[in-house]
């Protein structure tokens, strides 16, 4: 099933890039399927592997000069299917370019290539007492191009931010192959703003410089163990209510916990009906005082076992069981799903009763897994796929969650991207007049809708030339120097 | 390739950054995440393409991904289910197929290497014709240490002081010949903690060779597991990490063996020696040794056994021994086993990028607790021409700590 | 033009209340026809229609505070005043996010929030403004070094685009990756892409203390020494700011301390300041106002007149600002020392040549590691100086204009570009 076009531009990469660079052995491409969500799979047409900024350019030029279709894929860990490949299309893949460029401490900045993964930014300046602070689940893995296409969270953001707070300038290759430098300190339309979370849809960020943040000088963590999700929601309440930012809130319920412990053997209290794991960080004095506090309350509101990591050891042990939380999944159902919604925060018991209601309607299993401060929710349906319409079912229970979440006021992604995975959703929560507008910056970024078509938007959408006039001509010199006319 | 073990893969890439061929190449065909999808092509009836099998050859076997799986998924039988259907399916190019032929017929067998270690001696000198020959003989040639001077040990090893165990103790075909002083020093540490160490004197090979190439390792394992049946031990104490975690699986390899071999191999009480002296406790004085010491991490030993901290704990509890950390410890050093003969330009890049690591430390002395990594890092040291290291076994500076023979008596380089 | 059925009538029937503009309700010189004072985002759509229907074009101002800011526009028909869009839409106080309408008062919504104990982290350096308008321009104050500016803490937007589209992005939860960040866009874009109606904010708690420590009097040698140590400290300063009146006058540095602990903490960045560094409850007068030459009277008109100017740079250039373009002027300097974000002005009666001259030697100092802003200037400076000055990606920002704003009827050549 050769394709003519494709056949053709394999050749002009080979010329372009450096050997081994370009794909195109049907069983190494099948290898390229997916992301890390595995029910939408699409061979690529051809992967190509560029170094440089310079080759990434010149491979998003010849896919326009053939009309082809690109998309973009760093460590293809995402959970929207944001780097699905395109069939008919070339999968750009920025694994190998993972250099570390630069490191500015005074500055408190750090420039890398797109490859680079998260985490290792953060080693790379720890000792010197930084680090980079969005820190989604897989940082060992995702690559900070892909945090930047998805926006990443991460349990920390609460404090800190996602990744479009600690973005100081990219250089992207934008759609049409131009290479275009994008400054936080550059006047003008926040372009940097727009083109983080943009899901690959307005081109490819080919060198990155990244925010360093100071590591605090103290950091608890204190996990504790709630007879019910209730019991650890009021906690959670409590805590804001007392004016309290964490550095993280987290919360299992008693399935999450159960997977966990299969898993990794976290060891969380027995018997829990939710665990929440709140982590305070910044100056010492600030942390007792605050720790102090979120301890009470955690005891007021009826929590029976309350545990604190003395060390980064036990900080990791107590970890260990959330971040492993969804593939731990995997130990206690042959399938599942992840989703990912956000609610406001006090309609966070309201929606938790409604999910428990979607799994008796359904006979279908929730774990329930979140980042209660931010009222991001991941719930895991489980199902089995051996099961005859288990899978359809799961599917079901997992679309009326998002239901929920739009219900009270809330988004149908926190973190992992709308992807090909939620387009169909987005008209829930947005109308047409937004997502038209939405379009606008599609259009002038990409009016051929060639970077990572089909994502995002519900339905292909057609630019047409801009209507108006004065193309060409703009009435005020670039310069300013306005008394010439 | 068992689509129940490759179905377990939720795909989800943490192992991608422990992986040393992804390390290299960042190329998903050549991740763990990538091959297990391959598998997957071929138990969907997608025969095995040469293509294919070179991703899968390309593979160490190192089992880095098999700790950072949060999935549980069991990369080390799949990888060898794969070898062996790979063995069996794949028809390699004849020089290859003859290095391997060579491989496998000299390495399992103590006496052809003791044979063969004169005229390895010699091809040191030859080894840039060997590299023109095949880039396998030159690998072997670069890697040989100098010629050690031969040990023979006792069949029994009495403990000192009051008796506190009988333990076997596995010799190891490589170690045996090239690293003798590390048997003698393991005997003497075990004795010193009070254990009467039992080594039979015709023990063969345990299989790990052919077990991680995709071979029939069934007879190497049986012939091992009577050998210390009838030395009456209560454990069988390896210090030698390839060989420990083969050990460890003979029963999962013997299962469909007839007369009871999954039971026997299970009765067999396998420990690494780190693992054994923590779980022993230490008795004997430790004496100090003004040492730093880089601990590396042999990838049959933490990630295949998961003997991660025991090694650590025995060496920070040597009073004036300074322990340090390498870089991307969890990544492999590229000896692998057979790889650096069969892969020798990977191995050798993957060697390199462990030594500047290593050198980065500022160590004294490198420590790990196998053979095969010990030397394919001295020779990466050495290709570097920037600086070089003494190389030890945890043996050896245990034993120099346990007998006060200071810090000079650690390792050659 | 026949009155029945030109512009002015179609305006009248939108439904909206409109008047005749006055001469005060010039937009820095330009005088709009009519003036519409929408009160529902409805409302501003029907403007926004019969703009578009007769070709007119419009300007969107809050209180005006920064309406002379950027070039005047082009032409304007319309003077679309927000004073009507004035209710805070939701305050959920346990979920820490609020809605208001773009012509909310600043101060008013500072009020309420304050009832709640909560804040919205931003310090426009401008008294009386609007939310909009805060907005629209991208205003912060000294502790963007902490909670980021304005950009950093809108989750949410509705958007009333040239054609009468009304859109919005983003939503009422902090996080949120759904869709394009329209808002990211529409903040600092000077009205240029559309009206903004309402914005949703993530809020902060007010802190449970907070406490300054002033050092005044030290040289700026001295100041820049000391501050990459506090600005690097775990103590976790809120906002680090200089206060330089002129080259060679006093000059002081301030630096907050925000939360629990926080007189704890406010001693040990003393002790990193240095002996003569003393602990106040409260920032000094001047904190977070924009520079004056010649300071008179705290919140007194800011700016006035003369040339006001942002610098937006990296620390490590801040030394060399100083011994360089910085000295050699009368000019006055405030900002952050911590994020690197300078304001300065110059009076009033500076020559228009050396206005400029200094404009471009503060460019050729910072090169690539730094932007020169004019925010503001007299007529005879601005027709000198390009107020912008190197714009990345400027190519695309005028394919978003063309796209939001095809006919060029929103604030027309008041932004980067002469968009």
């Amino acid at each position: 099933m050769s394709d003519p076009v494709l056949d053709r531009l394999a050749v002009r990469f080979e010329e372009l890039l450096p050997a081994g660079a370009v794909i195109t052995d049907p069983v190494r491409l099948r290898t390229y399927e997916c992301d890390g969500l595995t029910h939408h799979r699409a061979m690529p047409g051809i992967v190509v592997l560029p170094e440089t900024a310079e080759q990434v350019a010149a491979a998003v030029r010849l896919c326009g000069e053939y009309g082809v279709p690109f998309v973009a894929r760093g460590s293809g860990t995402g959970l929207s299917g944001g780097a699905l490949p395109r069939t008919d299309g070339v999968l750009i893949v920025t694994s190998r370019m993972r250099r570390i460029l630069e490191i500015d401490l005074p500055n408190r900045r750090a420039v890398v290539e797109p490859g680079v993964t998260n985490l290792a930014i953060t080693e790379a300046v720890r000792e010197q007492g930084y680090y980079y602070a969005p820190d989604p689940s897989s940082q060992q893995v995702c690559s900070i191009g892909g945090n930047v296409a998805e926006n990443a969270g991460g349990a920390h953001c609460l404090k800190y931010g996602f990744t479009v707070n600690h973005i100081l300038g990219l250089e992207i290759v934008t759609p049409d192959g131009e290479i275009v430098e994008l400054s936080a300190l550059d006047p003008g339309y926040d372009l940097l703003g727009a083109f983080v979370g943009s899901e690959g849809t307005l081109g490819i960020a080919t060198k990155i410089t990244v925010r360093l943040s100071r590591t605090p000088e103290a950091v608890t963590t204190l996990l504790a163990a709630f007879g019910s999700i209730e019991g650890g929601g009021e906690a959670v309440s409590a805590i804001i209510a007392a004016g309290i930012v964490p550095a993280a809130i987290e919360m299992m319920d008693a399935l999450a916990v159960e997977a966990a412990e299969a898993a990794v053997g976290c060891a969380y209290p027995e018997g829990a009906g939710a665990v929440l794991i709140v982590e305070l960080d910044g100056p010492r004095a600030e942390v007792e005082h605050q720790f102090a506090a979120v301890e009470r309350i955690c005891r007021e509101t009826g929590a029976f076992e309350i545990r604190v990591a003395a060390s980064a050891e036990e900080r990791a042990a107590i970890w260990k069981g959330r971040k492993s939380a969804f593939a731990a999944v995997g130990r206690i159902s042959p399938a599942y799903i992840v989703q990912d919604g956000v609610v406001p925060r006090t309609a966070l018991p309201e929606v938790l009763a409604g999910i428990d209601r979607l799994q008796e309607e359904y006979g279908i299993r929730v774990a329930n897994v979140f980042h209660a401060g931010d009222g991001n929710l991941h719930p895991l349906v489980l199902f089995d796929d051996a099961a005859p319409g288990e899978g359809e079912r799961a599917a079901t229970v997992s679309g009326r969650i998002l239901d929920l979440c739009i219900e009270h006021g809330g988004s149908i992604t926190g973190e992992h991207g709308v992807g090909v995975d939620k387009s169909r959703y987005m008209p829930k929560m947005f109308t047409e007049e937004d997502l038209d507008t939405m379009q606008l910056v599609r259009c002038a970024f990409d009016p051929r809708s060639l970077s990572n078509p089909g994502k995002v938007f519900p339905t292909p959408r057609l630019c047409g030339e801009v209507p108006g006039v004065r193309k060409g001509v703009h009435p005020l010199v670039e310069s300013g120097r306005a008394e010439q006319f | 390739m068992d689509p129940e073990l490759i179905k377990d893969c939720v795909h989800c890439g943490f192992c991608l950054p422990t992986c040393p061929t992804y390390v290299l190449w960042g190329e998903e065909m050549d991740s763990p995440r990538g091959r297990i999808h391959l598998m997957s092509q071929h138990v969907e009836g997608t025969p095995v393409t040469p293509e294919m099998a070179g991703h899968f050859d390309a593979c160490l076997g190192c089992m880095a991904c098999v700790t950072a799986c949060p999935s549980g998924v069991r990369y080390d039988r799949l990888i060898e289910q794969t070898r062996a259907v790979v063995e069996r399916e794949h028809v390699r190019a004849p020089e290859e197929r003859a290095i391997r032929e060579l491989v496998f017929a000299l390495f399992p067998y103590r006496r052809r290497l003791r044979a063969l270690r004169l005229p390895m001696r010699l091809a040191t000198r030859l080894r840039p014709l060997l590299e023109r020959v095949h880039p396998s003989l030159g690998a072997m040639a670069e890697l040989v240490p100098p010629p050690a001077r031969p040990v023979r040990l006792p069949p029994r090893v009495h403990a000192v002081g009051r008796r506190r165990a009988t333990v076997g103790m596995l010799v190891g075909c490589v170690q045996s010949q090239f690293f003798p002083q590390v048997n003698a020093a393991t005997a003497r540490v075990l004795a010193l903690e009070g254990c009467d160490v039992v080594i039979p004197p015709r023990q063969g090979c345990c299989g790990a060779l052919s077990l991680h190439s995709g071979r029939d390792a069934r007879r190497f394992a049986k012939a091992t597991i009577e050998t210390f049946e009838r030395a009456g031990v209560e454990a069988v104490v390896v210090n030698v990490a390839g060989c420990g975690s083969s050990m460890k699986e003979y029963a999962e390899v013997l299962k469909d063996e007839p007369g009871g071999w999954a039971e026997r191999a299970a009765a067999l009480r396998v420990r690494d020696l780190a693992e054994y002296l923590v779980e022993l406790g230490p008795v004997a004085p430790r004496h100090p040794l003004p040492v730093t010491v880089a601990y590396h991490d042999a990838c049959h030993l933490a990630h295949a056994q998961g003997v991660r901290s025991q090694p650590r704990e025995l060496l920070r509890a040597i009073p004036g021994l300074e322990l340090r950390e390498i870089a991307e410890s969890a990544v492999c050093c590229g000896s692998a086993g057979t790889y650096n003969l069969f892969q020798p330009g990977p191995a050798r890049e993957l060697g390199d990028r462990k030594a500047r690591h290593v050198l980065a430390t500022r160590a004294d002395v490198l420590v790990s607790a196998n053979p095969g990594c010990s030397m394919q890092i001295a020779a990466a040291m050495r290709r570097s021409g920037e600086g070089e290291m003494r190389v030890a076994h945890t043996a050896e500076v245990l034993d120099a700590s346990l007998r006060g023979l200071g810090a000079r008596a650690l390792g050659g380089r | 033009m026949n009155a029945a059925t030109g512009p002015g009538a179609a305006l009248a029937a939108a439904g909206v209340t409109i008047r005749p503009a006055g001469p005060d309700d010039a937009v820095a010189g330009v005088a709009p026809r009519w003036v519409a004072l929408p009160e529902t985002t409805r409302e501003i759509a029907a403007v926004m229609r019969v703009s578009a229907a007769h070709d007119l074009a419009v300007v969107v101002a809050g209180a005006g505070t920064t309406l002379h800011w950027g070039r005047p526009p082009e032409r304007c028909d319309v003077l679309i005043d927000t004073c009507c869009l004035n209710e805070i839409l939701e305050h959920e106080a346990g979920d820490l996010v609020v809605r208001v309408q773009a012509g909310v008062p600043v101060e008013t919504l500072t009020e309420a929030l304050a009832a709640k104990g909560q804040e919205l982290a931003l310090d426009p350096p401008l008294a009386g403004g609007t939310v909009g308008g805060l907005l629209a321009a991208g205003l912060a104050g000294p502790r963007a070094f902490r909670y980021g500016t304005a950009r950093d803490l809108l989750i949410g937007i509705t958007v009333v685009l040239a054609d009468g589209t009304i859109a919005k992005a983003g939503g009422k939860v902090v996080k949120n990756v759904a869709g394009y960040d329209l808002g990211k866009l529409f903040t600092g874009s000077y009205g240029t892409l559309g009206v903004i109606a309402d914005a949703t904010f993530r809020l902060h708690p007010l802190p449970a203390a907070r406490a300054c420590v002033v050092w005044s009097g030290p040289t700026l040698d001295e100041i820049l020494a000391a501050v990459p140590a506090v600005t690097a400290s775990q103590a976790e300063p809120s906002a680090v700011e200089l206060d330089r009146p002129a080259p060679d006058g006093p000059r002081a540095v301030a630096v907050l301390v925000e939360g629990a602990a926080a007189a704890e903490r406010a001693r040990a960045v003393r002790d990193l300041l240095g002996g003569e560094a003393r602990i106040a409850d409260e920032p000094p007068r001047w904190w977070g106002r924009l520079p004056e030459p010649g300071f008179v009277e705290p919140g007194g008109p800011s700016g006035g007149g003369g040339v006001l100017l942002e610098i937006r740079t990296v620390p490590s250039r801040l030394p060399g600002l100083f011994a360089g373009a910085l000295a050699r002027t009368d000019a006055a300097v405030r900002g952050s020392l911590a994020s690197a974000v300078l304001r300065v002005a110059l009076p009033a009666e500076t020559d228009p040549a050396a206005a400029a001259a200094f404009v471009s030697a503060l460019r050729a100092e910072l090169a690539d590691e730094g932007r020169v802003v004019v925010l503001s200037a007299p007529e005879p400076v601005a027709r000198r100086v390009d107020l912008w000055g190197h714009v990345g990606g400027l190519a695309l920002m005028r394919r978003i204009k063309d796209r939001f704003d095809p006919d060029r009827r929103m604030s027309p050549g008041r932004f980067v570009g002469g968009i």
